[in-house]
């Protein structure tokens, strides 16, 4: 699984450069996307399995964020706000019917160790496909929900900002996601523990 | 497992795209909206002077100026709920900006009806669907400059629930359009307060649905 848990100083290393950027320093605009670009392009990734479409939804996100520089509100927080907007170009850009159909033997993790066996690669490409599998089955909302907090190491709070709905809903999805996964892969998704963000 | 990194040209693309498109700082961004939000609430002064301007016209000066007060914190309320963003770009909660889209129509029917509970006279003078007509079209009227500025300073933002924001836009700028009409009308019995002020109020929520969909929510630019 992709989890990562760096969210809260990227945050509020962001926070501050928006803010910086909003009130006319230029040049935290390149801290802005330095901070916001990784995180994003691995959930577009992800999601895509496209490098192209997930270089080009990224580019679109970050403008759109630039062009928000003059309504940006102060304190406010940016990434769940980035992954909004992010999501929002992302379904548009499957509404236009320009998404291909997922291949679960994609590749979906340039960034993987090239140091572990073979064996391993294997093993977790299997458990990865599988796992895909699984979360396709999902309803769209239990989806969603389960791969912004356990993918993209999102808090309950942020998935519910970019969701557009209460967090203790984004709990239930979540919660309800894990429980099918965990139905279908039994002990192999034992490194997704519930509660974890 | 770390995510992979975007593609180191990537970077440049993004900050050339975002230099070529200049945007202006925020306190110009706060300056700007403030002027057109103030430029839709006095079309709707202007428009309400244009055709007489503010005054009781029969109606109990007691009930006229308590229903406008009343009607004012409704159109007040309904902006901070369903226009202003609050502390995140993404707007206020979305139990919040239904409340407005909902409550607004209530709270202006409620309290018409609790005024015509506390000025009984205010039934007696007769009106009729031409009345009823007129009043709903000037109400619209008064309406469009404040859903059109609310618009204009919501454009393309909202990228979770924009027909929601429209709606609550919607109604806010009803509620405007509402108090004008209020202070404009002769007509006090509450059944043309109903059909004449407060069921626009409702058709504007309706449009701020469409407008939401079309003017607020976030796309994609080519």
């Amino acid at each position: 699984m992709h989890g990562r848990n760096d969210a809260v100083p990227e945050r509020a290393e962001v926070d501050v450069a928006m803010e910086r950027y909003a009130s006319g320093d230029d040049a935290a605009f390149v801290l802005v996307y330095d901070t916001l670009a990784p995180r994003l392009y691995g959930y577009l990734l992800r999601q895509t399995r496209e490098g192209p479409r997930a270089e080009d939804i990224l580019q679109q996100t970050l403008l759109q964020i630039h062009r928000a520089r003059a309504s940006f509100i102060p304190g406010a927080e940016v990434m769940p706000w980035a992954f909004a907007i992010a999501r929002r170009l992302l379904v548009d850009s499957v509404r236009r019917g320009r998404r291909e159909l997922l291949s679960v033997d994609g590749e979906i993790d340039p960034g993987a160790s090239r140091e572990a066996s073979a064996d391993d690669l294997v093993q977790a490409r299997q458990l990865a496909a599988r796992l895909d599998r699984e979360l396709a089955k999902l309803p769209p909302a239990q989806r969603v929900a389960f791969e912004l907090v356990k993918n993209e190491g999102l808090s309950m709070a942020e998935a519910a900002q970019v969701l557009g709905t209460t967090v203790a809903a984004v709990k239930l999805r979540a919660h309800r996601a894990y429980e099918a996964l965990r139905a279908a892969l039994g002990d192999a998704i034992g490194g997704l523990e519930e509660g974890k963000s | 497992m770390t995510s992979p990194l975007p593609p180191p040209d990537l970077r440049a693309r993004v900050l050339a795209a975002a230099q070529a498109e200049p945007m202006p700082p925020r306190a110009v961004g706060v300056r700007r909206g403030a002027v057109i939000v103030a430029a839709g609430l006095a079309a709707s002064v202007a428009i309400l002077y244009r055709i007489g301007g503010p005054g009781s016209r029969g109606r109990p000066s007691e009930y006229f100026v308590a229903l406008a007060a009343l009607w004012l914190l409704v159109g007040v309320a309904a902006t901070w709920g369903g226009v202003v963003r609050g502390r995140s770009m993404l707007g206020r909660s979305v139990a919040s900006r239904t409340l407005v889209a909902t409550l607004t129509p209530a709270a202006l029917l409620v309290t018409a009806f609790a005024a015509s509970l506390a000025w009984p006279a205010t039934g007696e003078r007769p009106s009729g669907t031409p009345e009823h007509v007129i009043c709903i079209v000037f109400t619209i009227i008064f309406a469009l400059g404040p859903l059109i500025a609310f618009a204009a300073v919501r454009r393309r933002s909202d990228p979770v629930a924009p027909r929601l924001t429209g709606a609550a836009i919607g109604a806010a700028s009803g509620a405007w359009g509402a108090l004008c009409i209020e202070l404009r009308c002769e007509h006090a019995s509450v059944l043309h307060v109903a059909i004449g002020h407060v069921i626009p109020v409702a058709l504007l929520t309706l449009v701020g649905l469409i407008v939401g969909d079309r003017i607020i929510a976030l796309r994609a630019r080519r």
